[in-house]
């Protein structure tokens, strides 16, 4: 099978520091391949690489078998990329309900750009899709701000999904998160992957060993090793990274 | 060859000298701006009408037999409490909204404006000129130099040096620096956040009325005279790069004489498009300034 | 199923809140319109010609006041030189007025030459945000009303008079440009028509891209469309508000002058629209009408008028920061919440 995402030997250096140095991987259809790696590993930085929020000094971004390497954003987007943040990235000052409708009004065609948004048929019907899936009924009408921080993480997830992109970025999701809500928020994230790949960076090893497919770890910018979760949970170098000694 | 002499010994020096005067006073201006932008990231739209209050005050004062030396300690000293009452009671409560950029902008560009019409109301609206304190010219290889422009260069350069010192080498300017990098780690280490933001608004307010002292004998003293300023002012600190101080200083310098020396080639209407020109060119290429950091704004 | 206010996400109603305002705006529009009728009726029966012109006047400056609500408002753009567009809609309206008296030739005129002129400055004001593209608009402005102050084809520092009375004609009636109720009334409509035009393309997928902007404009790309382009285009919009409002200025007054260039005029329009309600195009239209009284009313008092208006100005960015429409608006969009469910 064709992988969704193909990352070959990207890098990029900020003033000397190379926080990302050549790194390559695959990320396989409908699987959850997860990123993870100390503080400081370059995670985020590979993220903002492949969304093209920053340009790669090395290397290639290979999307749906077509390259993107270095391409803007919103063309990332419109190939097929979704992506959700780190520190909550939402239009905190408009509704659940505008937030979303946002988000997937990418759906319709271009000659309902310029028609009232009620016309907005398709995008309507996916925002009531994701309400049901995500369980914000209640907070439709409330501004995305006010939400809790469980909330608002799960909504960033909803708006990166929106636009039904192939390949889904997910960047620590269940960050802040309690116990019950990462919980809820993993089985979400394996029930996601049915019909979208994704690429998921998370800390939280118990998350990661339950549902990923395929891990890959990244240290100081370079990738350390990659494989199946109880390949790499056994893995010395790994271990070593993490806590200094095998 | 004589020619040449010639042309700089009359022309040239004397335009270089005057650009490097207004220049000064340009960088003393900037300097307060940058410094308010960069240590408290708000921008100062009333900061002309502050450089007009000081030379206001200059004249004012020194009509009434102050002598000019005096003025130069005596403005910036008024200048303070007036900067910081302006920076405790109107700028520090937009600071928290959400829109804080746009809206210390538009609180700001208000007070410019009602600054500019309480002077022209106090002292109305036609132009006055204090008169010069160091009359007179001397000769230096040459070229005749008026002298009040050449103490101007060396008072203001001593006074950019100082502030230059007293940000990056003293106890004050570290505990200001680190108020503008983290408010909430520097109050929790015991830094009075409020006063320290307040104090240094008031400093930087303080510089641009010294420059109105300074230059009031120079280039006049009339209402608008803030607003048609600040504009070169704005485009120092962008071209230099908002928040340097080493920025300000050498695109003030630059763009003054850049000023100076295209005056004496084509027409003085080209003055504004060129500056323009030249904020424009800075920020299409090089948006962060020559020394500046992205990101503000 | 969308009524603008609530919509039907799998049958069940949802209140689009951005919606609703936009109603709300609309109420208060039209309400707006029938006082400027029952004030056109009421000038007629007296014979008034003095206030009447007045009001027109404002109206023409609440149109530039609409484009840098746009701008503000919804884009979340702060332009200190609108009045760059809204003189160069004033000028080459007196140019081809003076030529041909049409109104609709010198009102498409001035759609071109905006289009082009907003499009090209776009390209250069729009690399930058914040409060560089405040002063870049700025400086734009500052350049090209000094340009035309010292050209003398464009009049110079006493700019073009002899503009000559316009018909404008509008198939069934004739109105003209010298009749105070008349002349009223059609600025009325025009401006209310920006107002229409662009409350209409705000409440669409593009003009939600701008909201956008406003709202978050670092997540605006991962939405996939290009921040840039979306900036630009609200840009251009402004720019063709600005310049067909200030199409109508020397048909009412019948010269144009550099003044209209000058910073004072950008500024006013920023006050107008902060006074009257940033983000509610309303704001604009009765802010300019609020504005235009109180400079008559405290101006007839007082010389010093302007350090009022700028006391004012700052209370109501301080303690008001929604504007009037801010204390209005809410009280109508809960009614028309009510009524839709």
């Amino acid at each position: 099978m064709t992988p969704v995402l193909e990352v070959n030997n990207l890098g990029v250096a900020f003033g000397g520091i190379r926080a990302v140095d050549g790194v390559s991987f695959a990320a396989e259809p409908n699987a959850i391949t997860t990123i993870i790696g100390p503080n400081g590993a370059g995670k985020s930085t590979l993220f903002n690489l492949i969304s093209g929020l920053i340009r790669p000094n090395s290397g290639r971004v290979i999307l749906g078998g077509v390259d993107r390497t270095g391409a803007a954003p919103h063309l990332m987007q419109r190939a097929g990329l979704g992506r959700s943040f780190q520190i909550t990235n939402l239009f905190f000052e408009l509704t659940v309900f505008e937030n979303l409708r946002l988000a997937a009004q990418r759906l319709e065609p271009m000659r309902r750009f310029l028609l009232p948004t009620g016309k907005s048929d398709r995008a309507l019907a996916q925002v009531g899709t994701l309400i049901d899936r995500f369980g914000l009924h209640a907070k439709i009408g409330e501004l995305a701000g006010t939400l809790s921080h469980g909330e608002q993480r799960r909504l960033e997830i909803a708006v990166a999904l929106a636009a039904k992109p192939s390949i889904l970025l997910l960047d620590e999701p269940t960050q802040g998160m309690s116990h019950a809500d990462t919980a809820d928020t993993a089985n979400l994230i394996r029930d996601l992957a049915r019909n979208v790949t994704i690429l998921l960076i998370e800390h939280d090893i118990g998350v990661v060993m339950d549902i990923s497919d395929h891990i890959v770890v990244m240290h100081q910018g370079k990738k350390l090793t990659e494989g199946a979760p109880s390949v790499v949970r056994a893995d010395p170098a790994v271990k070593s990274a993490y806590f200094g000694h095998a | 060859m004589t020619e040449l002499l010639e042309y700089i010994q009359f022309v040239l020096a004397p335009q270089m000298i005057t650009g490097l005067a207004l220049g000064i006073a340009v960088v003393l201006v900037a300097l307060g701006l940058t410094i308010i932008f960069g240590l408290l990231d708000v921008i100062n739209m009333a900061h002309g009408e502050f450089y007009a209050v000081g030379a206001y005050v200059a004249l004012a004062l020194g009509a009434s037999g102050v002598s000019f030396w005096l003025l130069l300690v005596i403005v910036p000293l008024i200048m303070v409490p007036i900067g910081y009452a302006v920076e405790r009671g109107l700028i520090q409560r937009v600071f928290n909204t959400p829109d804080r950029h746009v809206t210390t902008l538009l609180l700001t560009f208000g007070l410019g404006l009602v600054i500019e019409e309480a002077l022209k109301i106090v002292f109305g609206p036609n132009t006055q000129r204090p008169p010069t304190p160091i009359p007179g010219a001397i000769e230096v290889m040459g070229v005749i130099l008026p002298i009040y422009r050449l103490f101007l260069i060396v008072v203001g350069a001593a006074i950019v040096a100082a502030v230059a010192i007293v940000i990056n080498m003293t106890r004050l300017g570290a505990i200001v620096r680190a108020a503008a990098f983290d408010r909430n780690m520097a109050a929790s280490l015991g830094v009075p956040v409020k006063q320290v933001f307040a104090g240094t608004f008031a400093f930087g307010v303080a510089l641009a009325g010294l420059a109105g002292v300074l230059l009031a004998p120079i280039y006049s003293v009339f209402p608008t005279m803030g607003r048609d300023f600040i504009f070169l002012a704005f485009t120092v600190v962008i071209v230099g790069g908002m928040g340097s101080i080493a920025g300000a200083v050498v695109a003030g310098l630059l763009i003054t004489q850049v000023q100076a020396l295209s005056s004496l080639v084509v027409s003085p209407v080209w003055s504004d498009p060129i500056v323009f020109g030249i904020m424009v060119l800075v920020l299409v290429i090089r948006p962060q300034g020559l020394f500046g950091r992205l990101g503000h704004a | 199923m969308h009524d603008g206010s609530v919509v039907q996400v799998k049958s069940r109603p949802v209140i689009d809140r951005l919606g609703i305002a936009m109603r709300a705006s609309h109420v208060l529009v039209v309400l707006f319109v029938i006082g400027g009728i029952v004030f056109a009726a009421i000038g007629t029966a007296m014979g008034d010609t003095f206030f009447l012109r007045l009001a027109t006047e404002a109206l023409i400056f609440a149109g530039l006041a609409l484009s840098v609500d746009i701008l503000l408002g919804y884009t979340g753009l702060l332009s200190l030189g609108q009045a760059l567009y809204f003189g160069l809609g004033a000028y080459v309206s007196a140019v081809v007025l003076k030529q041909i008296p049409s109104f609709w030739a010198a009102m498409a005129a001035v759609l071109l030459v905006s289009l082009v002129v907003g499009f090209a400055a776009g390209l250069i004001a729009n690399r930058v945000r914040g409060v560089y593209f405040a002063l870049v608009t700025f400086g734009l402005a500052q350049v090209v009303a000094k340009a035309i102050y010292n050209t003398r084809a464009l009049g110079a520092s006493d700019g073009l008079i002899g503009v000559p009375i316009v018909p404008v004609d509008f198939g069934v009636v004739t109105v003209m440009s010298n009749a105070p109720a008349g002349f009223f009334l059609v600025t009325l409509g025009v401006i209310v028509i920006l107002y229409a035009i662009s409350g209409y393309l705000l409440d669409t997928p593009f003009g939600r891209v701008l909201i956008a902007l406003r709202a978050n404009e670092r997540r605006v790309p991962f939405l996939g469309y290009s921040t840039r382009n979306a900036r630009l285009a609200a840009y251009v919009i402004a720019a063709v508000v600005a310049a067909l409002s200030g199409a109508l200025y020397p048909m009412l007054r019948g010269f144009v002058s550099p003044e209209l260039l000058f910073f004072s005029t950008s500024g006013n329009a920023v006050i107008t629209v902060v006074i009257g309600g940033v983000g509610t195009l309303a704001g604009a239209l009765y802010g300019g009408v609020i504005l235009t009284v109180l400079k008559s009313v405290v101006g007839s008092m007082t010389e010093n008028h302007l350090i009022v208006i700028g006391l004012l100005f700052m209370a109501v960015v301080i303690f008001l920061p929604k504007g009037l429409m801010g204390l209005a608006r809410p009280q109508i969009e809960r009614l028309l919440g009510r009524e839709a469910r």
